[in-house]
């Protein structure tokens, strides 16, 4: 059995060994930290990885650390990142902790004598950064560039400068990417971006030099209540171009993909929910179920729909709206029991994710406290499929390298020889 | 009363306009801006942390309240100042040095300021010294310290033992964040551990020797 054919027997709900991530997304990775220690400890080359995801500071899983890992997924990366630059035009950088990395040539960090590094956007470093990574920190977070707000002058065209088709150099990278993966052996996990509503780590726009609309955090969440029409007409406009993107994407990609990444907009805090089931009804589902059913009409795609949190209450809609895959999974968040989500939903979504707790045990656990987690979740997640192991959310900079290990020794044993 | 009662609900729901016009007509009425503040606002925004505490509102609706009592306190405070009325209680609060993430921090801030405590918000990234030294600045009773990342895990225990060897003694210390477990806040030393700041007013009240 391939590992594409592992992931698809996991997305169709039959038993079978347990499919694995690590890498495919930005959502399913490793810190570039853990990335080196992990090649260093399977004794892989040693070289400066690759920081494909520079807002989380994401390393690349190359293919060898794929197989280590026993990874059945491989990306279909695409061209941006979180900042507007391309991920092309790599050179060598040395991170506040002292690891040398690649980085693509619009990473022109500013760093200053307190040790806090500033990103910006599209690499101009003429215009306000818009990422800020704090002395002694491992990742980057956005900065708040929200202009005065005139209630009278709020156009929600400002809120869609970031939507917009898919352009020549985009649709040439595409083709490039499944000439790379076509014929993989693994599963290939995509996205186009622009397919999510309202993720709130994105609402900021580090990727834009000159931020307009409603930018600051505090404010979109203050629009979802007194700003409902502005929200809808940004969603709505952004849903025609995803739509027309996606029949562009699917021509290029067809049956390459199995996997769409659709959103990563949180639903879920640690113990409820960031808007109530009748907002979700009201405000996002509609827009979702375009997304889902034009996917499920054209392609064989799974769409993949990412929420932290305590999201219990609201699966049943993700259901409902078309979704066939949640990550992560956040088993540590309120309401969220393996054993019970999976008798509830295991047998209508497929859950990519909660193979391993990252806020505490995989970073702060033994391996021997990891690995009696990881085989909890396998028994509780795997039985008759419904199930892609992968750790709940990227895995952390300063996660013991031997946890990692001892996660994936863990994962091997449960699935015992494969043919 | 029955003003103060409509300004508590229109506080509870986030009525901004309402809310100011409540309070100005209580004002002109008469009514002492402390009476305004102690038996208008802050039973509002104690419904508000109830709701929230039982998943009856969420983050959008509770940031739209705290922003109608923010208007309110607006009108209120110079009179407040006037009077050389303070609140009871002086609170420090910020995010733990290394981590820029401060909405559940902002939420515990507003909770707080909603209960007429005096908050002094260090803001994000904030170094043990800075807690020390705002702490002892303003005599406060409490100092809130929130971390997203695991990462920062361990400088909010630094900051405790730093807070701790301070000499600091009616000062109690309250932990809080995504990552962050009662396990946590008691292997670290931390007097309290809010998991949301619904809570985050009683377990502050408790801390500080009042009946919640």
């Amino acid at each position: 059995m391939t590992s594409r054919e592992k992931i698809q027997r996991a997305l169709a709900h039959q038993p079978g060994p347990v499919a694995v991530d690590f890498g495919s997304t930005g959502l399913t990775s490793f810190h570039v930290s853990c990335v080196a220690a992990l090649r260093e400890h399977y004794g892989l080359p040693r070289h400066p990885v690759k920081v494909t995801e520079p807002f989380q500071m994401l390393g690349e899983v190359e293919d060898d650390l794929a197989r280590a890992l026993g990874s059945d997924c491989v990306a279909a990366n695409g061209r941006g990142t979180m900042f507007g630059f391309a991920n092309e035009g790599w050179h060598e950088w040395r991170t506040p902790w002292g690891q040398e990395v690649l980085v693509p040539a619009g990473f022109r960090p500013r760093v200053e004598t307190s040790g806090d590094v500033y990103l910006f956007p599209e690499g101009d470093t003429t215009v306000p950064p818009s990422g800020h990574m704090p002395a002694n920190g491992y990742f980057f977070d956005a900065i708040v560039r929200q202009e005065p707000i005139d209630e009278d002058k709020l156009d929600p065209a400002d809120n869609c400068e970031e939507f917009k088709p898919l352009g020549a150099e985009d649709i040439a990278h595409w083709r490039r990417e499944f000439d790379r993966v076509r014929g993989e052996t693994r599963a290939v996990v995509a996205g186009i971006g622009g397919t999510g509503f309202g993720d709130i780590a994105l609402v900021p726009a580090a990727f834009l030099k000159h931020p307009k609309g409603i930018r600051d955090i505090s404010e979109w969440y203050v629009s979802l209540v007194e700003r409902r029409d502005y929200i809808h007409k940004v969603f709505d406009f952004q849903c025609e171009v995803a739509l027309k993107n996606l029949a562009t994407f699917a021509a290029l990609a067809g049956d390459t993909v199995d996997v769409l990444m659709v959103c990563g907009t949180d639903f879920g805090t640690q113990n409820s929910q960031f808007c109530s089931p009748a907002t979700f009804d009201e405000l996002y589902a509609p827009y979702y179920r375009r997304i889902n059913d034009w996917v499920h009409a054209h392609t064989r795609w799974k769409t993949f729909k990412h929420s932290c949190g305590a999201v219990r209450p609201l699966i049943d809609r993700f259901i409902g709206v078309g979704f066939d895959i949640l990550n992560p999974v956040q088993c540590s968040a309120k309401d969220m029991d393996p054993v019970r989500l999976k008798a509830d939903f295991g047998d209508r979504i497929t859950f990519w994710g909660g193979g391993v707790d990252t806020q505490r045990t995989l970073p702060f656990g033994t391996p021997a406290e990891v690995r009696a987690e990881v085989t909890e979740r396998l028994r509780a997640f795997s039985p008759n499929g419904g199930f892609v192991f992968n750790t709940i959310h990227n895995t952390q900079a300063r996660t013991p390298v031997a946890n990692i290990v001892a996660m994936v020794d863990a994962i091997r044993d449960f699935n015992g020889p494969q043919p | 009363m029955p003003l103060l009662t409509d300004l508590s609900a229109a506080v509870a729901a986030g009525k901004r306009i309402d809310t100011i016009r409540i309070t100005q007509e209580l004002l002109a009425a008469g009514t002492s801006p402390q009476d305004v503040v102690e038996q208008g606002l802050v039973p509002g925004m104690a419904n508000v942390g109830e709701l929230f505490r039982r998943n009856e509102i969420f983050v959008p609706e509770m940031l739209v309240a705290a922003r109608a009592m923010k208007e309110a306190l607006k009108l209120l405070e110079p009179l407040l100042a006037k009077a050389g009325i303070k609140p009871k209680y002086t609170v420090v609060i910020g995010t733990v040095q290394g981590d820029l993430h401060d909405i559940g921090k902002n939420l515990v801030a507003m909770m707080w300021k909603g209960a007429n405590f005096a908050v002094v918000d260090l803001g994000t990234n904030v170094s043990a010294d800075r807690y020390v030294a705002a702490a002892r600045e303003h005599n406060a009773n409490v100092v809130g310290l929130s971390a997203l990342l695991t990462t920062t895990m361990p400088a909010m225990k630094e900051t405790v033992r730093l807070l701790k060897e301070a000499n600091l003694p009616n000062v109690k210390i309250m932990v809080g964040g995504a990552p962050i477990t009662q396990a946590f806040a008691d292997e670290i030393g931390a007097d309290g551990y809010s998991a949301d700041a619904g809570s985050a007013v009683n377990i502050a009240l408790k801390l500080v020797g009042e009946a919640a």
